[in-house]
C-alpha cells in the first residue's frame, strides 16, 4: 500500500539521487568515510610508524644528527626492562588507569543522570560541571599544585579546619599520597567529558521507554540498570575506551605536579618515556616503552569491543 | 515535528503492570536531594576554577598568606589590565580563534559523514576501520613530535596556523568519528525507514532527519574538539615559533617563567581563556536536549 | 596599476636592502629564552637594533620559554633545522655540544677568553672545546630573615657551617612554627645541595672524569644538610614535595623558614611576596672552602648554521663588554670580567652585590654529556632519599655507581 509513494516521488530526481542504485550505491559509504580515511592516513600514519620502528634502532641525539642509525632488535627493550623504574611505572600506570577509569565513568554517568532533568536553572549546573574541563590543562594543574601546597594551600587549610587532618600535609611529597593526588585533579579534570558523552546519549534514549518504565514502577536502580544503560551501550562503551585511552596518555597532570617523584612514586610509563626521550635524548628507549603502551592499549581496547560485540550478539 | 506523538510503546510494557509502588519519599523531598546532589557536584567542580579568579584578583603580597583565606582580602584587577592592554594577547586570541573554527568545522563536517557511515552501512572493512583510526591514537603523543616537525618541515607548514590543522585533525578525527558512531548507532532505524518511504534519497534521509536528530551528539563532539584546539599547548609550542602566530596556550606557558611565576598574571590568564569556551557552551548546551528525547518516533 | 605596484615595491625592498647594508648581509634566526624578550619593549631589542645598525646583518629573534626550550631545541635540531644562535641553560651544553649540534668556537673564542669570569666561560667548555660563551651568570647566595635571625639570639649572619647549623636549629620552634631553613625537594633541592659538597672538599665529577660522590666528603655534605630535616626538624615538611623555585620561597615569605638557599631570581619573588621582609643577603656559608653553584644562560651556534660567522659576531656582540650595561637593565650578572672588578660590583644594586661578590668562589656544574639525567634522575633520587631517612652513604655508594655506569666508566 505504502510501496507506490516512494516510487512516485524516486521520478523527482535530485543529485543524491545517484546513489540509490548500482556503483553509486555501493560506493556510497566509502565516499562518506574517504575524508576521514585520506586525513588519518595522510597524517598519522608516518609518524606512528616511524615511532614503533624507533624502538628497534639506536636513536639518540647523536645518531639523529649524524643521521648514522643502527638496527638494534630488541636492545632497547632489554635497557627498557632492566631499569628498576621500569616495574614502579607499569604498577603505577596499572593503579592510575583502573582508578581513573573507573571513577570517571561512575561519577559521569552519576552527573549525566543527574543533570539530564530539565529543571529550572540546568543551564547553569550544566555549563558550571563542564568548568574543568575547559580550564586550560597547564594552568588547571598547577592551580593544584597550589591547592595541595604545604605551605599555602587551600586543601591543606580546609581539610585541618573540618578536623580531617591534624596540619599541614605534603600530598605531592609523600611518597604514599602523590600518585593518588595526582589521580583526583586527572578525575576532576577528565569527568565533565564522560558526563557529556552520556549527557548527550541519555538525551537520545525515547522517552516513552522511560516514561513506559516508570509506570511499571520499575524502581531508579532497576530502571538504570535494564532500561537506560542498555539503551545507552553503545555511548558508554565509547566513552569507557576513549577514557582509557585518554588516561594513559595523560601526561600533564602527572609531569607539571610531581615530574613522577618523589622517589618514582607517581611515575607511569607515560612519565618514564618522555624521562628517556627528552631527559636523556634516547628516543629508542623511550619508543620501547611508548610502543609496549600502544601494544597493550590495542590488544585492550580490541578485546573490550570484542567482548562488548559477543555480547550484543547473545 | 509532531512533538506529542507518543504514540508507540514497546511492546508488552503496557501490560501486568505491579501494583504502583510509590516511593516513600515527598516530591519535594527528592527535589530537595536533586538539588543538593548538583549543588554538591558543581561546588566540587567549581572549586579550583574559583581559586584560580580569587588567586588572581588577590594583591601580590597576599598569594603566599598564611593561613589562605578563601575570600580574597583586597581586589585587584591589575592582572587583568596588564593582560588586556597591549595588542599581543588580542593576537593570540584571534589565531587561537580561527584555529578553532576551522578545526571544528572540519572535524565535526568529516566526522558526521564518516561516524554515519560506519554506524549505519556494512561494507569492506566497516569493522576494522573505526579501529584502525582509534589505533592511531594510542601512541604517545610526545613521541610523534619529532615525525611530525619533519613532515611539517618537508611540506613547508612549520611556523604556521594551517601547519596545525591537519596535526590537530590527526588526533580529533578518530575520536570524533568514533563518537558520532555511538549517537548514530543510537538513533532509531524506524526514523530512516520512514524518510525513506516518504521518497527521500539516502542522502536526504541522512541530511533532512538523521542529522537533526543526532544534534546532541553533534554539539557534544564540536564541544570536545573546541576545548581541545583552543587548550591544544604541546604541538602548538613545539611548531609555532613566532610571536605572531602564537595561540593563547603558548601565550600563557611564556607567563610561567624558570624561576618564579607570575601566579596573578597566570591565574587570570586561565579565567581569560576560558571564559569564551564557557559563554559558548552556556549557549549551546540547550542544544543537548533535543532529537529522539522529544519523542517523535513514528511506527 | 597593480603590476605598477607591484614593481616599486620590490624595487624600493631592493634599494633599501642595497642602500643600508654592506655586501655580506645575513639573516640570523636567534631563540632567546622568554624573559629577555618578554615585552616589545625589553632591553634586548634596542640591543639588537644597534648591532644590525653596526653589522647591517639582520636579526630574527624568537622567545621561547624555559620550560619548552630544551624540548623545542631537541625536536627541531634533531629535524635538521633551528635556530643559528640559542640560549642555552648552561647544564645543557655538554649533551648538545656531545651529539654534534653545536658549532666548536673554540678559535674564534680563545683570543678574547680573558674577557670572561673563568667559571661561567668554564660551563661552555666541553672536551677542551669551547661551544658556548655565557650570556649572563647567576649563582646561590644565603638570604636571611634578619628578624628571626636576632630573636633566636643570634647577631650575625652564619658564615661556618657550624654557625650555620646553629641558626637553623635555633631559629625552629615547633610551638611557633617556625624552621631554621627553607629548602628544596628533588631536582631542586638538589641544585641547592651541590655547593656544600664541593665546600666540603669533595668532587661530583672531577674533570679528569673520577666520580666523588662516594667520598667520605660528599657523604659528610649530605648528611649535614639533609640532617638539619631528618634529625634537627629544622626545615618545613614542603622540602618533600618543593620541585619549584616559588614553592621553595613560600615559608621564607611566610616568615616561617629565617632561612633560604637561593640565586638573585629571589629578589623579585620575596620583594612581591611580602614587602615587609627584612632581610639580607650573604655569601654562602664556608666549609673547607668557600663554594657555590653558578647558574645562568649561554649563547651556542648551531653546527648546521649557514651562517655561522654573522652568528659569532652576534654572540660576540651580545656576551661582549656591552653586556655588563645590557644585563644591569635586566638586573642580572654579566658574566664579563669586567663586571667583576670592586668598581663595577659598586655600581650594582645593593642586593645584588653579594652574588657578584662571591663569584669567583663559583663552580660550574660537571659538564659531561648525561649531566641531565646525572642531575634529574640520580642526584634528584639521592636528595630525596636522604629526605626519607635513608642511610646517606648507602645512597651515595649506589649514585657514585649509577653515575659510573652512565658515564660509562
Amino acid at each position: 500500500m505504502n510501496a507506490r509513494a516512494p516510487r512516485n516521488q524516486q521520478l523527482r530526481r535530485t543529485w543524491s539521487s545517484v546513489f540509490e542504485t548500482g556503483t553509486g550505491a555501493r560506493i556510497y559509504p566509502y565516499l562518506m568515510v574517504l575524508p576521514a580515511i585520506i586525513i588519518v592516513v595522510g597524517v598519522v600514519v608516518y609518524p606512528l610508524v616511524s615511532g614503533v620502528m624507533s624502538a628497534f634502532y639506536d636513536v639518540t641525539l647523536r645518531t639523529l644528527n649524524s643521521g648514522d642509525m643502527a638496527f638494534v632488535g630488541l636492545r632497547n627493550f632489554e635497557r627498557v626492562f632492566a631499569d628498576p623504574s621500569f616495574g614502579i611505572a607499569s604498577f603505577n600506570t596499572l593503579v592510575w588507569v583502573v582508578l581513573n577509569v573507573v571513577v570517571q565513568l561512575s561519577l559521569g554517568l552519576g552527573l549525566a543522570l543527574l543533570l539530564h532533568r530539565a529543571i529550572p536553572g540546568i543551564g547553569f549546573f550544566r555549563s558550571g560541571i563542564l568548568v574543568p574541563w575547559v580550564v586550560p590543562s597547564v594552568v588547571a594543574v598547577l592551580t593544584w599544585r597550589w591547592m595541595y601546597d604545604p605551605s599555602v594551600g587551600i586543601v591543606n587549610e580546609l581539610l585541618v579546619r573540618w578536623g580531617i587532618i591534624e596540619d599541614y600535609h605534603p600530598w605531592l611529597g609523600d611518597t604514599a599520597t602523590s600518585l593518588y593526588a595526582v589521580t583526583v585533579e586527572s578525575i576532576w579534570k577528565g569527568t565533565p567529558f564522560v558526563m557529556l558523552l552520556l549527557l548527550a546519549a541519555l538525551q537520545l534514549v525515547p522517552r516513552s521507554i522511560l516514561e513506559a518504565a516508570s509506570m511499571d514502577g520499575a524502581s531508579g536502580w532497576r530502571k538504570l540498570w535494564h532500561v537506560i544503560l542498555p539503551q545507552i551501550r553503545v555511548s558508554f562503551a565509547i566513552a569507557a575506551v576513549l577514557t582509557f585511552i585518554l588516561t594513559v596518555n595523560n601526561f600533564n597532570a602527572i609531569w607539571l605536579m610531581t615530574e613522577g617523584g618523589p622517589l618514582n612514586s607517581s611515575e607511569i610509563l607515560f612519565t618514564l618515556a618522555y624521562k628517556y626521550g627528552f631527559q636523556r635524548y634516547d628516543l629508542g628507549m623511550a619508543s620501547a616503552v611508548a610502543t609496549m603502551l600502544f601494544v597493550g592499549l590495542v590488544i585492550a581496547t580490541t578485546l573490550y569491543l570484542k567482548l562488548i560485540q559477543a555480547k550484543e550478539g547473545e | 515535528m509532531s512533538s506529542a506523538a507518543i504514540t508507540a510503546t514497546p511492546a508488552g510494557t503496557a501490560v501486568s503492570v505491579p501494583p504502583l509502588r510509590r516511593s516513600w519519599t515527598p516530591k519535594w523531598l527528592r527535589v530537595g536531594f536533586l538539588y543538593a546532589g548538583l549543588w554538591v557536584a558543581f561546588v566540587w567542580c567549581v572549586f579550583p576554577f574559583y581559586w584560580m579568579i580569587a588567586t588572581s584578583l588577590r594583591a601580590k603580597d597576599e598569594l603566599f598568606a598564611r593561613p589562605p583565606s578563601l575570600v580574597p582580602h583586597s581586589f585587584t584587577f591589575q592582572s587583568y589590565i596588564d593582560l588586556l592592554v597591549g595588542a599581543e594577547f588580542w593576537r593570540f586570541a584571534l589565531n587561537s580563534l580561527i584555529l578553532t573554527a576551522s578545526v571544528t568545522i572540519i572535524s565535526v563536517a568529516i566526522s558526521v559523514t564518516a561516524g554515519y557511515a560506519m554506524a549505519r552501512h556494512r561494507f569492506k572493512g566497516s569493522v576494522a576501520l573505526p579501529l584502525f583510526m582509534l589505533y592511531g591514537q594510542m601512541f604517545p603523543p610526545v613521541l610523534l613530535l619529532i615525525p611530525f616537525y619533519i613532515q611539517l618541515r618537508w611540506l613547508g607548514w612549520l611556523d604556521s596556523l594551517y601547519g596545525l590543522i591537519p596535526v590537530y585533525l590527526s588526533y580529533m578525527l578518530p575520536l570524533c568519528v568514533w563518537l558520532m558512531r555511538g549517537f548514530f548507532s543510537q538513533v532509531p532505524h524506524s526514523l530512516e525507514d520512514a524518510a525513506r518511504l516518504d521518497g527521500c534519497t539516502r542522502w536526504q534521509a541522512f541530511w533532512r532527519v538523521i542529522l537533526p536528530m543526532a544534534r546532541p551528539g553533534i554539539v557534544a563532539v564540536a564541544t570536545w574538539v573546541m576545548i581541545h584546539t583552543w587548550n591544544e599547548f604541546l604541538y602548538a609550542s613545539t611548531f609555532i615559533l613566532s610571536d605572531k602566530n602564537r595561540t593563547l596556550p603558548l601565550g600563557l606557558s611564556g607567563l610561567i617563567g624558570q624561576y618564579t611565576t607570575d601566579w596573578g598574571m597566570l591565574m587570570a590568564g586561565g579565567v581569560i581563556t576560558s571564559a569564551p569556551i564557557l559563554l559558548v557552551f552556556f549557549f549551546l548546551q540547550k542544544h543537548l536536549v533535543s532529537g529522539v528525547g522529544g519523542g517523535a518516533v513514528k511506527g | 596599476m597593480r603590476h605598477f605596484l607591484k614593481y616599486s615595491t620590490a624595487a624600493a625592498a631592493l634599494a633599501a636592502t642595497l642602500g643600508a647594508t654592506p655586501a655580506f648581509a645575513d639573516n640570523v634566526v636567534l631563540w632567546v629564552n622568554a624573559p629577555l624578550a618578554s615585552a616589545p619593549d625589553a632591553p634586548i631589542y634596542a640591543e639588537l637594533k644597534a648591532f644590525e645598525a653596526e653589522t647591517g646583518h639582520t636579526v630574527e629573534i624568537q622567545a621561547v620559554p624555559h620550560m619548552e626550550m630544551e624540548r623545542n631545541l631537541f625536536v627541531a635540531m634533531s629535524g635538521g633545522a633551528g635556530p643559528d644562535v640559542m640560549a642555552l641553560d648552561i647544564a645543557w651544553v655538554a649533551g648538545l655540544a656531545d651529539a654534534g649540534l653545536l658549532a666548536d668556537v673554540t678559535d674564534k673564542s680563545d683570543p678574547i677568553a680573558d674577557q670572561y669570569q673563568p667559571g661561567p666561560l668554564s660551563a661552555g667548555r666541553f672536551k677542551q672545546r669551547q661551544y658556548a660563551m655565557p650570556l649572563y651568570t647567576n649563582n646561590v647566595a644565603l638570604y636571611v630573615n634578619n628578624k628571626m635571625l636576632a630573636e633566636a639570639g643570634i647577631d650575625a649572619a652564619p658564615k661556618t657551617w657550624d654557625e650555620f647549623q646553629a641558626a637553623a636549629i635555633a631559629m625552629t620552634d615547633k610551638d611557633a612554627g617556625t624552621f631554621g631553613l627553607t629548602f628544596g625537594g628533588s631536582r631542586v633541592g638538589a641544585f641547592q645541595l651541590y655547593p656544600f659538597i664541593w665546600q666540603s672538599g669533595a668532587e661530583i665529577i672531577a674533570d679528569d672524569g673520577t666520580v666523588g660522590v662516594d667520598s667520605p666528603e660528599a657523604i659528610e655534605a649530605v648528611q649535614f644538610i639533609s640532617g638539619l630535616y631528618t634529625e634537627h626538624q629544622a626545615m618545613p615538611a614542603s622540602v618533600l614535595t618543593a620541585n619549584s623555585w616559588d614553592e621553595v620561597n613560600a615559608p621564607f615569605i611566610q616568615e616561617r623558614a629565617g632561612m633560604l638557599i637561593s640565586g638573585d631570581w629571589a629578589i623579585g619573588a620575596l620583594n612581591n611576596g611580602n614587602p615587609d621582609l627584612d632581610y639580607s643577603i650573604v655569601p654562602l656559608p664556608a666549609g673547607k672552602e668557600a663554594a657555590t653553584v653558578i647558574g645562568g644562560y649561554n649563547l651556542a651556534i648551531n653546527a648546521n648554521s649557514g651562517v655561522s660567522d654573522a652568528s659569532w659576531e652576534l654572540v660576540e656582540w651580545l656576551t661582549g663588554p656591552r653586556s655588563v650595561e645590557l644585563m644591569a637593565q635586566y638586573n642580572r650578572l654579566s658574566a664579563q670580567a669586567a663586571a667583576a672588578t670592586d668598581e663595577a660590583i659598586a655600581k650594582l644594586p645593593e642586593e645584588l652585590q653579594p652574588f657578584m661578590m662571591q663569584a669567583s668562589a663559583g663552580h660550574a656544574r660537571p659538564v659531561v654529556a648525561q649531566w641531565s639525567q646525572i642531575h634529574s634522575d640520580v642526584f634528584g633520587t639521592v636528595w630525596d632519599s636522604a629526605l626519607r631517612g635513608e642511610p646517606i652513604d648507602e645512597v651515595m655508594t649506589q649514585a657514585a655507581t649509577q653515575i659510573r655506569q652512565i658515564l660509562g666508566q
